[in-house]
């Protein structure tokens, strides 16, 4: 089974974002980029099949992301066969899945695994456009990944702590979001290893074939408020308070 | 035995092989080689298990040990021994009076035994044989004044020996010290037993005894059976006992046959014993001399790397080891006192130094065929030590991943050991295998990874690690673009811990406030990397060093300082092999000479204080002076906690654990010193380590003593005592009248 990794570096959150001075994006310039956590997740799930059945895991990236060289080494580090770094494609969601897209068609795979969503798609749109533009199978908020007899059975999970487990076919597209276990940890003499060996290799794809056609014409600082609210009362009253509010939002029944 | 020749005169002297006989007398030499034959096929085997080991570089240590520096360590404990602290048993006394003295008594009877024999067998097997041979009569230096010599000595020491080994028989069976009840502290599911060690160690008193007792009354009864010559009142112990026999009653005839019997039992039990040697707890009689002598401390503050060669990382199997890892196996007398002073040990962690030296050697033994005598541990189902073959991985098998990770790389266990053991490297070596294979707490691979995006523990952003200087009212200087004399290095905890930025405040203020000219390398700093690499991740230590080096070459300064002991560590000891030396100070050094030169005029404070010696300052470098004299000079009354300097306790933060899971212990070890510090009556905990105030804050509260306790860092004393205080942010604003 060949398994590929769809990936994106995303700013590191821990950083300040500035925005640009017409302030229809963010600053890049400055800013420290990090594989976004969900295609992380995404990346330990592909390498749990491999330790389970003996897959080909290829982590693919965009050569435009920056520092999406770190996160493609470091997928070597951690037992990815392969990484590929695609040259051309677009910035927003529909020009990354044209290029992921244009890439499979090439190289095709017969498990597709991509985080779920990113900070800067939180509404998930990678997997199911990605799934569409291939004509495959798609599942998306899954909480697991197993290969069985020729088909993989994942878990989906629901709000509320529901889940349903389906088995499907491949090829398909999975968009994950949380791997069975944490993400392993890459150790830096192991990516060092990996760099020096160059095992990232580029391919080229079209650029911007299909963008979404949308365009910024203004980002704004989120709002600064405060939600906090300050339970007072003795121990039984702060409880039930407690508990009323855990209804009120469905979290707990009865 | 026919005697001519020169011993045909009336000398003093005894017979050597009384009432033996020849056919005795050959079955005796048949018996000796065959057992000689034995300890050094032993010996060999051993030699060959150390050989497969890697290099060690100790070879200048030996040197400097037997020849250089013969005496040291004899005093004081520095970083190596010596021949002549080998000879005074000094790291065996050292913290142990009492069983230091009878080792050494039994240790210096033992040898004075074996030259007497050495003695006799140059006398009887070569200068007889060899005279008779040359000039066809027998001569001998064994009689006369020789003799009496000889006798004195031997009867002393022997006797000597004696004392000691009771001493030491009864604090095992009648004192038994906890250290010496051999109880894991990792408990195997499948069971285990040490009641072969148990017995083991008592076979060798046993044996030993034995033969020290047999030894009197064969001298005894020889002088009975030959009648009291008067020239033998000079073996005065045989002397005494000889004439008890007399007075009971023994016949010189009955005497003759207590003395030919009491011989063999003696020569059995003797090269019983002998044989014994290579492969039971005697051996360490041979191994523990010259462990100490290439034993160097020094191994512990700067690590050494993982084996260059090596096609894996991390130990897996024993050419892994170097030959004095090896060697530091084998040396173990199992005296338990790294047992007993190990913080984690103590939290009722699965870690016991002893244990994890014990297991090696025990594996290492059932992997290369090595025997031992009533010296090894029983187990059911034969895990941990007894692996072969590589069934289980040396770390995360042999050794459980979680006594691994248990180790707060304190150093008190390399410290006490009085056999020259260095438990902290083969550890490190032992975690960079698990590191690689990420079997870790999932909170240490979170700091990895902010450490090596970010460059601290705390995932903040690099950039703001010198946003706590914004609670300053002056601007500290930026050494990567103007020349200070000294370089403050910050460290991760004094920087972004928010409980924290306030000793940096407060540091800051008070040596600007004295004209101490510094700097700091504001975002160019990284976490130093000291514990990053005593968790076993060494590629991202050196990427934290070579970051650090590269800036610090990028400023002008002369000297360093740090907040953070842990860092001062690794800058003072590690950093120099990455090719960046430089001289560096703890704020506490820095302190006191300000305090002592009148730089800083301080008011006595008259505070009863109590001092915790962080392990990375105290232990680990020295460190201990600076902060007491301090302490003295801001007029405080300085209580020790008895675990102090060199002996303090760890906090158990060190060595990663920080960052790790401590929920599952019994107690954490920052509570039995917040406990030990309630004992001694003072309320006022004086710390010099960032995270000594957050893990004894913590412990104050956990251990249910808030307001009992205060944790202060010794920089908030200083502060209170000054005399001129430097300006606050308001102050300022006041005296200009804006």
């Amino acid at each position: 089974m060949r398994i590929v990794v769809a990936m994106k570096a995303v700013p590191d959150l821990v950083e300040e974002i500035e925005l640009t001075p017409d302030e229809t994006d963010i600053d890049r310039e400055y800013l420290k980029f990090v594989l976004n956590e969900w295609d992380d997740q995404a990346l330990e799930e592909a390498l749990l099949v491999k330790d389970a059945t003996g897959a080909e895991v290829v982590a693919v990236g965009l050569a435009d992301d920056p520092d999406i060289d770190q996160a493609l080494y470091t997928a070597i580090a951690k037992g990815a066969d392969g990484a590929v770094m695609l040259e051309g494609g677009g910035a927003d969601t529909h020009s990354r899945a044209a290029a992921f897209a244009e890439y499979l068609a090439k190289e095709p795979a017969d498990l597709v695994i991509t985080g779920v969503q990113a900070p800067d798609d939180l509404d998930g749109q990678l997997a199911p456009m990605l799934a569409a533009r291939l004509g495959q199978r798609h599942v998306s908020v899954v909480v697991g990944v197993e290969a069985k007899d020729g088909n993989v059975v994942v878990r989906q999970e629901f709000s509320g702590g529901r889940a349903h487990v389906l088995e499907l076919p491949l090829p398909a597209v999975i968009g994950l979001q949380a791997s069975r276990e944490t993400p392993r940890y890459a150790p830096i003499t192991r990516i060092r290893q990996a760099m020096q060996a160059g095992g990232v290799r580029g391919e080229s794809v079209s650029t911007d074939v299909a963008s979404s056609g949308l365009s910024v014409r203004r980002m704004f600082r989120p709002e600064q408020t405060s939600h906090a609210e300050m339970l007072e009362g003795d121990v039984d009253d702060i409880a039930d308070k407690i508990l009323e509010l855990l209804r009120e939002r469905g979290m707990v029944k009865g | 035995m026919a005697f001519t020749g020169v011993l045909a005169v009336e000398e003093e002297t005894r017979e050597v092989f009384m009432n033996v006989g020849t056919a005795g007398e050959i079955i005796f030499y048949v018996v000796s080689t065959l057992t000689i034959g034995v300890f050094f096929w032993g010996s060999y085997r051993r030699v060959k298990k150390y050989r497969r080991g890697r290099a060690a570089f100790r070879m200048a240590n030996l040197k400097k040990a037997l020849f250089a520096n013969p005496f040291q360590g004899v005093r004081r404990r520095e970083d190596t021994w010596s021949v002549g602290a080998v000879a005074a048993n000094s790291s065996v006394a050292r913290r142990d009076r009492a069983a230091g003295i009878a080792h050494f008594f039994v240790f210096w009877g033992f040898i004075t035994l074996f030259i007497g024999t050495v003695i006799l067998t140059i006398d009887y097997d070569i200068v007889r044989k060899a005279s008779k041979l040359i000039v066809g009569e027998e001569m001998s230096f064994f009689q006369g004044t020789f003799y009496i010599v000889y006798s004195v000595i031997l009867d002393t020491m022997g006797f000597t020996a004696v004392l000691g080994l009771a001493y030491l028989a009864f604090r095992r069976g009648a004192i038994r010290p906890k250290k010496l009840d051999y109880e894991r502290a990792e408990k195997p599911e499948g069971g285990y037993s040490r009641s072969k060690i148990v017995l083991g160690d008592w076979v060798f008193i046993g044996l030993f005894a034995a033969i020290l007792a047999t030894g009197y009354f064969l001298e005894a009864f020889r002088i009975v059976a030959t009648g009291f010559p008067s020239f033998e009142v000079w073996s005065p112990v045989g002397w005494v006992l000889g004439r008890g026999f007399e007075a009971v009653g023994l016949s010189t005839a009955a005497a003759g046959t207590a003395q030919i019997i009491t011989w063999w039992t003696h020569a059995a039990l003797a090269l019983t014993f002998v044989g014994m040697i290579p492969f039971s707890k005697a051996m360490h009689m041979l191994l523990d001399g010259v462990n100490l002598l290439v034993h160097d401390r020094s191994s512990v503050r700067h690590l050494p790397a993982p084996p260059p060669e090596a096609e894996h990382v991390g130990y897996q199997e024993l050419s892994d080891f170097t030959w004095k890892e090896l060697l530091d196996l084998d040396a173990c007398t199992k005296c338990g006192r790294c047992h007993e002073v190990c913080p984690a040990r103590t939290a009722g962690a699965p870690l016991s130094p002893r244990d994890l030296i014990l297991d090696l050697r025990q594996w290492a033994d059932a992997n290369t065929g090595g025997i031992t005598l009533l010296d090894h541990e029983t187990r059911p189902d034969r895990t941990g030590p007894l692996t072969v073959d590589h069934e289980a991985p040396i770390a995360g098998g042999v050794i459980s991943s979680r006594t691994l990770w248990s180790c707060t790389t304190c150093m008190h266990c390399v410290e006490v050991c009085p056999v020259g053991i260095e438990h902290v490297p083969t550890i490190v070596q032992l975690r960079r295998g698990l590191v690689d294979q990420g079997d870790m707490d999932p909170t240490l691979q979170t700091a990895l990874k902010n450490l090596s995006t970010q460059g601290n523990s705390f995932g903040k952003s690099a950039r703001m690690r010198a946003r706590w200087t914004k609670g300053l009212d002056f601007k500290i200087k930026d050494a990567r673009k103007e020349p200070v004399k000294y370089l403050w290095f910050v460290g991760d905890f004094a920087s972004f811990d928010d409980r924290l930025q306030a000793n940096s405040i407060a540091l800051a203020r008070i040596l600007n406030a004295a004209g101490v000219d510094f700097g700091i390398l504001y975002e160019g700093e990284r976490n130093a990397g000291n514990d990053v690499r005593r968790v076993g991740e060494e590629g991202l230590f050196e990427m934290l060093a070579d970051h650090n080096i590269a800036a610090l070459e990028s400023a002008q300064f002369e000297e360093i300082f740090t907040t953070d002991p842990h860092s001062l560590n690794t800058l003072r000891n590690e950093y120099p092999e990455r090719g960046a030396s430089y001289k560096v100070w703890h704020y506490t050094e820095l302190l006191l000479d300000l305090v002592e030169s009148g730089t800083i005029p301080v008011r006595s404070l008259g505070q009863k204080v109590t001092y915790h010696d962080p392990c990375y300052l105290g232990r680990y470098n020295g460190v201990t002076e600076a902060p007491r004299k301090l302490l003295k000079a801001l007029g405080c009354e300085l209580v020790e906690m008895p675990r102090n300097g060199a002996n303090s306790f760890c906090c158990g933060a060190g060595g990663g654990r920080i960052w790790m899971d401590d929920s599952f212990l019994e107690e954490r070890p920052s509570e039995n010193r917040i406990r030990e510090a309630l004992g001694v009556g003072v309320d006022k905990f004086i710390v010099s380590c960032p995270k000594d105030v957050t893990m004894y804050s913590d412990a104050v509260k956990t251990t249910g003593n808030e307001g009992q306790m205060e944790v202060r860092d010794i920089v908030f004393l200083v502060q209170e005592a000054l005399t001129n205080k430097p300006a606050e942010p308001g102050d300022l604003l006041e005296r200009t009248g804006v």
